[in-house]
């Protein structure tokens, strides 16, 4: 059984950057996986990020991403993309996490193997629960990127045939949205 | 003429710290702590359920959830005046603890080590060596010279690797390192180790909050655990034994490696008790209720004025009236509109962004005083003002710690030496020995009030048609955390969060006053200023946590820290 985590981060409060755990959601409310699979809200970690990436064969996150590109263009990162980032001078525990969570948990050999990180250009990151109109419209492109990696690693998945609850408190107007068929 | 150095963390949309320095001759003469980002989350919860409040807080802050959770829940409780059961203070404790040990453990270790520990000088170290000078400092049976090898055999693979990965940022070979090969080593593989530990005391707080990294379990008025002994799905004997093997683990880890590593390094850079003092007034509230009704504490809360420890000011409760009463905000240098400090009930948070300009507004963060005062809060406030109270725990690890530091360094350690950069590492360490040996206490108390056939949890929240105000208060693992909720008809009116950062970030006021970050820079020496790492020290012991932000990912690596000598 391949231990697998499929992981969204960022701050559900600030606009855009909610996308990660917005994905999460989504995918576990419409989409069941075989064992040793975990879909998992996770916020905005700090270097817990190292424990959350330990003990998996491979993870597959989904973070906003700050590029040049237009908001909602979906563009995938392997691990060597992540580990080439210099980390930043730590003045507090979040300076930049996931780069700093990957290098470490490279030197502490607890790093997977597989990491493909979804990233999606937001937007807005101003105070607020809601998504822009250009990144709801690349969640289907996240969706689709996310199961073809997982086709690639060999897990199986399958579509529900009745969707779970979103589950998605933060943004009571948008708890009923479903995938688009 | 003076230099100025800035060192900024930067990113567009990420919330950080910001440094600003003038150096003259050497030294620092004049200091900014500011925020690169607005902080105006607690606007979204106004008009939401009080009881949801919690849920939405602990988005905050990545690192910080529990406490946020806690803090909210608290706040509306003491607006309805609501008693919590035994039970559930007993488990929220319990959550409390392991975080705090959590976050101590990976502050000294992950965030702050490596400004004291040269990783160059790692591979020059004899493990044998490492192992003796070990085993005469603490009993830990993980101070072997296998795992002193082993450690040392990483570094060197990623020295001949030529990719420094983490360590690319490290200020290596400085001249204010001055460690010897072997006690880098040993705090090294403790870095390794420390990993490990801080995980333990993470489960506790899943398996008591159902999840983490945000817990699931609080409830206004109480817990969602429900209490069954004899249930797999509930809280049962089998998870309250688990809880008990790993706090074990965690207690011997902090006991026997943290505090020994903290007060070895102290004792091995004695000129830093002399550096980063800083604002000596000091504020902690109460922690960890003994009953319902929160009458009664295991830590305890007051306050000092201009060092004066004879003068402690003590807090009832942690609501007490004269914490409630004493703080407001002033936002003559925070880019907030407004023309006078504001109580948090009456808070507002309208921002007015014109760019950094040190005589005028530069930072997000509002500047939190209390009767007027800057207040430095943390560990080094919870330990001065338990000191200062004779409370016997406070009193039992300080001494110890004073022991250990003489010890190691030949030197005579006076309470007064904890007001310094390295105190307030010395005073962390002190109160996670605190909290260890609370730990145990609480799962104890928690058992036998189980034991006693006591299964309530819960007591229902009720919401009066009207106005009502609350305060929820946290001593955090980075000081006074403050909620502050107004509900109307059962809805939030107003909210405010006053952060432990805000407090120790905090810009100057309309008087002028330093923030405790600034003042604690003043007069630092620096060897190379275009190397700033002995601000980082500072700043680093006061274990800033601005983010409260956003994750977004940079693949670009153009937003690196820069460090800029003007």
């Amino acid at each position: 059984m391949k231990k697998v985590l499929i992981g969204g981060i960022g701050n559900v409060l600030l606009g855009d950057d909610g996308v990660g755990p917005y994905v999460a959601r989504l995918l576990a409310a419409h989409y069941e996986f075989e064992d040793g699979v975990e879909v998992a809200d996770l916020g905005t970690p700090a270097l817990d990020l190292i424990d959350q990436l330990t003990a998996n064969d491979a993870v597959i996150l989904i973070d906003s991403v700050s590029t040049d590109a237009d908001p909602g263009t979906v563009q995938l990162y392997r691990k060597e993309d992540i580990m080439r980032v210099r980390p930043a001078v730590r003045m507090d525990p979040h300076s930049p996490a996931l780069v700093d969570a990957m290098l470490s948990a490279e030197l502490f050999g607890v790093a997977p193997p597989d990491v493909l990180l979804v990233g999606i250009k937001g937007e807005s990151f101003e105070p607020g629960c809601s998504l822009s109109k250009p990144v709801k419209a690349s969640l289907d492109q996240v969706i689709a990127e996310i199961l073809s990696e997982l086709d690639r690693l060999g897990v199986k998945h399958h579509r529900r045939e009745n969707p779970e609850d979103l589950g998605i408190w933060w943004a009571t107007e948008e708890r009923r949205e479903s995938l688009p068929a | 003429m003076a230099n100025r150095i800035t060192i900024d963390p930067i990113t567009r949309i990420e919330g950080h710290l910001r440094i600003d320095v003038e150096v003259d001759n050497n030294a620092v003469s004049n200091a900014w702590a500011s925020c690169t980002m607005w902080r105006g989350i607690e606007n979204i919860v106004r008009g939401r359920d009080p009881r949801d409040a919690w849920l939405f807080t602990q988005r905050f802050c990545g690192v910080c959830t529990t406490v946020h959770a806690m803090a909210s829940v608290r706040s509306v409780e003491d607006a309805l005046k609501l008693e919590v059961p035994l039970n559930a203070q007993y488990i929220r404790n319990l959550i409390l603890i392991a975080h705090a040990l959590h976050d101590h453990i990976v502050h000294f270790y992950q965030l702050s080590a490596l400004d004291w520990v040269d990783i160059l000088q790692i591979p020059k170290a004899d493990p044998v060596a490492t192992a003796k000078l070990a085993e005469s400092l603490s009993p830990w049976t993980r101070n072997s010279k296998t795992e002193f090898k082993a450690a040392q055999d990483r570094v060197k693979a990623v020295a001949a690797s030529g990719q420094l990965g983490i360590f690319m940022n490290g200020y290596w070979g400085h001249p204010a390192m001055h460690l010897s090969p072997e006690v880098n080593l040993l705090a090294f593989t403790h870095y390794i180790q420390a990993l490990e530990y801080q995980r333990k005391a993470l489960q506790v707080v899943g398996i008591l909050g159902g999840k983490t990294p945000h817990i699931q379990n609080l409830t206004v008025g109480g817990v969602a655990n429900a209490i069954d002994l004899d249930s797999t799905s509930a809280l049962d004997m089998d998870k309250l034994e688990m809880i008990r093997v790993l706090l074990d683990q965690v207690v011997r880890f902090v006991n026997e490696v943290y505090f020994v590593d903290v007060c070895a390094v102290a004792a091995l850079y004695p000129e830093w008790f002399k550096i980063g003092k800083g604002v000596n007034n000091y504020l902690a509230v109460p922690d960890l209720p003994l009953d319902s009704a929160g009458s009664a504490y295991d830590l305890p809360g007051g306050y000092i004025m201009n060092g004066n420890i004879a003068g402690v000011h003590s807090f009832k409760t942690a609501s007490d009236k004269d914490f409630r009463d004493g703080v407001s905000e002033d936002v003559a240098h925070a880019y907030y509109h407004g023309d006078k400090p504001l109580h948090p009930w009456k808070g507002v948070t309208d921002p007015d962004f014109t760019g950094w300009d040190g005589d005028q507004k530069y930072s997000w963060v509002k500047a939190p005083r209390f009767n007027g005062a800057p207040m430095q809060v943390g560990p080094l406030a919870q330990v001065l003002v338990g000191f200062a109270q004779g409370h016997p725990l406070t009193k039992k690890y300080a001494g110890k710690a004073i022991e250990t530091i003489g010890a190691v360094g030949h030197i005579q350690v006076t309470p007064g030496m904890l007001e310094s950069t390295l105190g307030r590492h010395g005073a962390r360490a002190i109160r996670a020995a605190m909290l260890a040996e609370l730990a145990q206490k609480h799962l104890q108390l928690l058992v036998d009030n189980i034991a006693k056939g006591d299964y309530s949890v819960h007591n229902q929240p009720v919401f009066p048609s009207g106005e009502v105000e609350g305060v929820g208060t946290h001593e955090a693992p980075r000081g006074t955390l403050s909620h502050w909720v107004v509900v109307k008809d059962g809805k939030i009116k107003n909210y405010q969060a006053v952060v432990p950062s805000t407090w120790n970030a905090s810009p100057r006021d309309a008087s002028g006053a330093h923030g405790p970050y600034e003042a604690s820079l003043l007069h630092t020496p620096l060897a190379r200023p275009e190397e700033p790492l002995e601000v980082l020290r500072t700043v680093h012991s006061f274990d800033p946590c601005m983010a409260c932000a956003c994750h977004t990912f940079d693949p670009s690596g153009r937003q690196i820290a820069k460090v800029k000598v003007l």
